[in-house]
């Protein structure tokens, strides 16, 4: 029987050949772990998609025209070396306040977690570091939680004892998380994360791809310094030249974000560069090409 | 202008942009039909053809095309002889 993977590739194949050939390089580097999370995943979906009376073709139709967008907006990169939005007025007008856009484009981010294999070894790499920091949370926070799958790997592997909180500027992304997370465990709460002032402070903190929708990362860190608990630990992820609808801030390569989290008042205990072509950092600057990185932050 | 001038001028930068003089293309090529042609060198040629045509397409147009042909087809009606 075909898996929804196979039919989502060979979907893929037909409507663009060209991004076909990416997936077709990437899933002969996945070992069958990939394929067992992938099946899982992507039967949690289904059940989102039947609920809204959509379809894996939809899904797919929605993921091509993220990747259609990210298309676009990389030639405006290229040629200007600059991202097309310059604010989050302009990103919440042209993106979060746009229903239908933030309709494509979640259900674009929830394919692309494992139809993009930068996506799912950060998804990997957030396992194994969660794993090795599960004790001892009495209080785990998600920041921009978009599409919940981070959270619930987090509740998997640290376990139901703990609270856990999603604070989240969209009511969409909100609403997705509720489908895909569906475990009461976790409170949804609708917020601009400078707005949340919490009675409690938190153990670990993850923040996913949020501070480069920001037009100052440093005070989005120094808010999470505040809300972290002494010996807490905070993960962030984040690309550098990764010219996508609602980015805004661009990082140039690791040494920008290091800066900016270290201004921002943390050490870097972890961290991991991951780029979207197998080139050296130099290059990867120089031809502007995304890296996705990943740090595991504690107070200094 | 011709479209056989048109298909010459992007082989041309077809090579160029891959770095590889052994690129023919004709008007019914695709992306599987040459090897260096991906996601990432998609959007290197179509930066340089924009430049060398002094033309824009739109996310659309980027997206649409499944041959040289209807590259062709685009860059066609946007260049002024």
């Amino acid at each position: 029987m075909k898996t929804t993977l196979t039919y989502i590739i060979e979907q893929i194949q037909i409507k663009n050949p060209l991004h076909s050939k990416r997936i077709q390089k990437n899933l002969k580097t996945f070992n069958q772990e990939y394929f067992d999370r992938a099946a899982n995943f992507f039967l949690k979906y289904e059940v989102l998609l039947k609920n809204d009376n959509k379809s894996f073709d939809y899904a797919i139709d929605c993921y091509l025209q993220m990747l259609a967008d990210f298309n676009f907006e990389s030639v405006q990169f290229l040629k200007t070396g600059e991202y097309t939005s310059k604010s989050f007025e302009e990103v919440k007008e042209r993106v979060y306040d746009n229903p239908d856009v933030m309709e494509y484009y979640m259900h674009g981010l929830l394919m692309s977690q494992f139809l993009l294999k930068q996506h799912y070894d950060i998804l990997l790499w957030f396992n194994r570091i969660i794993g090795k920091n599960n004790k001892n949370i009495e209080n785990y926070l998600e920041v921009g939680g978009g599409h919940g799958l981070y959270i619930s790997e987090a509740i998997k592997i640290i376990g139901s004892n703990a609270n856990y909180d999603l604070v989240d500027i969209s009511k969409s992304s909100i609403e997705i998380a509720e489908k895909m997370i569906a475990d009461d465990k976790v409170k949804m709460i609708l917020s601009d994360v400078f707005e949340y002032f919490p009675a409690k402070k938190y153990d670990f903190i993850t923040m996913g791809e949020v501070l480069e929708h920001v037009k100052e990362p440093i005070k989005l860190l120094q808010k999470l310094h505040a809300l972290l608990s002494n010996n807490g630990k905070l993960i962030i992820t984040t690309p550098t030249n990764a010219p996508a609808i609602d980015h805004i801030y661009l990082f140039k390569n690791a040494d920008d974000i290091r800066e900016v989290i270290s201004e921002a008042g943390f050490n870097i205990e972890e961290e991991l560069c991951i780029y979207s072509e197998d080139v050296s950092p130099e290059i990867a600057e120089r031809f502007k090409i995304s890296m996705m990185y990943a740090g595991v932050l504690v107070k200094k | 202008m011709e479209r056989n001038n048109i298909l010459s001028q992007i082989n041309k930068i077809f090579i160029d942009t891959l770095d590889d003089e052994g690129v023919v293309i004709e008007e019914t090529t695709t992306a599987t039909d040459v090897e260096e042609w991906d996601s990432l060198t998609h959007i290197m040629l179509v930066v340089a053809i924009e430049k060398h045509f002094k033309i824009r397409f739109s996310s659309k147009e980027i997206q649409s095309w499944n041959n040289v042909g209807e590259m062709i087809n685009s860059v066609s009606a946007k260049i002024v002889d």
